[in-house]
């Protein structure tokens, strides 16, 4: 999938840039932005570090497991089948770190619980219903006070910058819930279609 | 409200950070030496996603630089405006899902055009508060696995996507 998402934004990209004579800007953003992909991954790795450093201990002293099992109604509504604690609380913190807008945190987390659930699912080349459903939340969750948007709506001379969040809540909440419901739609199709074969 | 809001979330990395050392202190563990094995762990895997980081952010700058963009959201304007989203939200919504500091720049743009108090602005602000880079998402989370078929993530997170725009609109024409 991802294969043909990213050579279809590449060919659209040469294709355009041809019509529009854009090509010199075209190969310095493509190269300028490689540069930025490095620099934004360092960036990202010092929090990494922090990160996993934190939740080692977390683990290694079972506060991890004390988190999970707080969470386990949820969780088992969500991800049906899903035991492993070490993963449930990945989850658990990059919704978390989501909600309470530590961005690149959030990021953090979400790839160390998608990279437990690949293991969870065998290393399969099929998505798992686990890693649907979680990108299906994670990708609708909305942050509780979206801090850059407040600063540019104050900074364009807002007279309520806050007047937003409420409804942003709102909204996000409206769009997790059809996600979700979504999700499980596809999920109990794929079951029957799985059961029928 | 917002205030407070705002204190939970300042709060957020400091409490965690209270919590997992206190519940270490009080189990006796050997707290550095686990943090230091974490972090090793954590850098590793920041080496592993680079590659994936790189390809996305060349396929963007491809799309974007090259004005495909542009052309995608004149296409796309009269579609949403058939549902009454204003035709000025276009390329935000089209950006959003691609790139997180673009669609900031864009509702910076978009703010100091129309005003951020105006209906349009607060649509602009409220979609970009509550949407995801759900494109981003896709690529950065599936790179770290061996999935090659995401089943059906993508029409999830696009309905998705479109429902919280959508009721972005909503609520900022009815509330």
């Amino acid at each position: 999938m991802m294969n043909y998402i990213w050579i279809a934004m590449l060919l659209l990209g040469i294709a355009f840039a041809g019509v529009t004579g854009q090509m010199a800007a075209f190969s310095d953003q493509i190269l300028s932005n490689a540069g930025e992909a490095v620099e934004f991954v360092i960036g990202l790795a010092g929090i990494m570090g922090v990160w996993s450093g934190i939740m080692n201990i977390a683990r290694k002293t079972g506060l991890i497991d004390a988190a999970a099992r707080l969470a386990a109604p949820v969780m088992r509504f969500l991800f049906p089948g899903l035991t492993d604690k070490e993963t449930v609380s990945a989850i658990l913190m990059s919704f978390m770190a989501n909600v309470f807008g530590a961005g690149n945190s959030a990021t953090v987390f979400s790839l160390q619980a998608m990279t437990l659930l690949d293991r969870q699912n065998g290393g399969r080349e099929t998505a798992s219903n686990a890693m649907c459903m979680f990108l299906a939340v994670n990708m609708s969750m909305v942050q509780l006070v979206p801090i850059t948007v407040l600063a540019i709506r104050s900074e364009t001379g807002s007279a309520n910058p806050e007047s937003i969040i409420i409804p942003s809540i709102l909204a996000g909440l409206f769009s997790m819930a059809v996600s979700i419901a979504l999700c499980k739609y596809y999920e109990r199709r794929d079951r029957k279609k799985w059961r029928r074969s | 409200m917002a205030q407070i809001l705002n204190t939970i979330s300042l709060f957020f990395i400091p409490a965690v950070l209270s919590i997992v050392i206190g519940y270490g202190l009080y189990r006796r563990a050997p707290i550095y030496d686990y943090f230091i094995e974490g972090v090793k762990e954590g850098l590793q895997s920041a080496v592993e996603i680079l590659p994936f980081i790189i390809a996305i952010f060349v396929g963007i700058a491809a799309v974007v630089s090259s004005g495909a963009m542009e052309f995608l959201q004149d296409l796309a304007a009269p579609l949403f405006q058939a549902f009454g989203v204003p035709k000025e939200l276009t390329s935000l919504i089209i950006l959003r899902p691609v790139s997180g500091s673009g669609s900031m720049g864009v509702l910076e743009h978009v703010l100091s055009t129309y005003g951020p108090d105006s209906f349009v602005g607060r649509c602009a602000s409220v979609m970009t508060g509550s949407c995801e880079t759900v494109f981003y998402v896709f690529a950065v989370y599936f790179g770290v696995t061996s999935v090659k078929r995401m089943r059906h993530c993508l029409p999830v997170g696009l309905v998705g996507y479109l429902a919280g725009i959508l009721a972005s609109v909503f609520i900022c024409r009815y509330i």
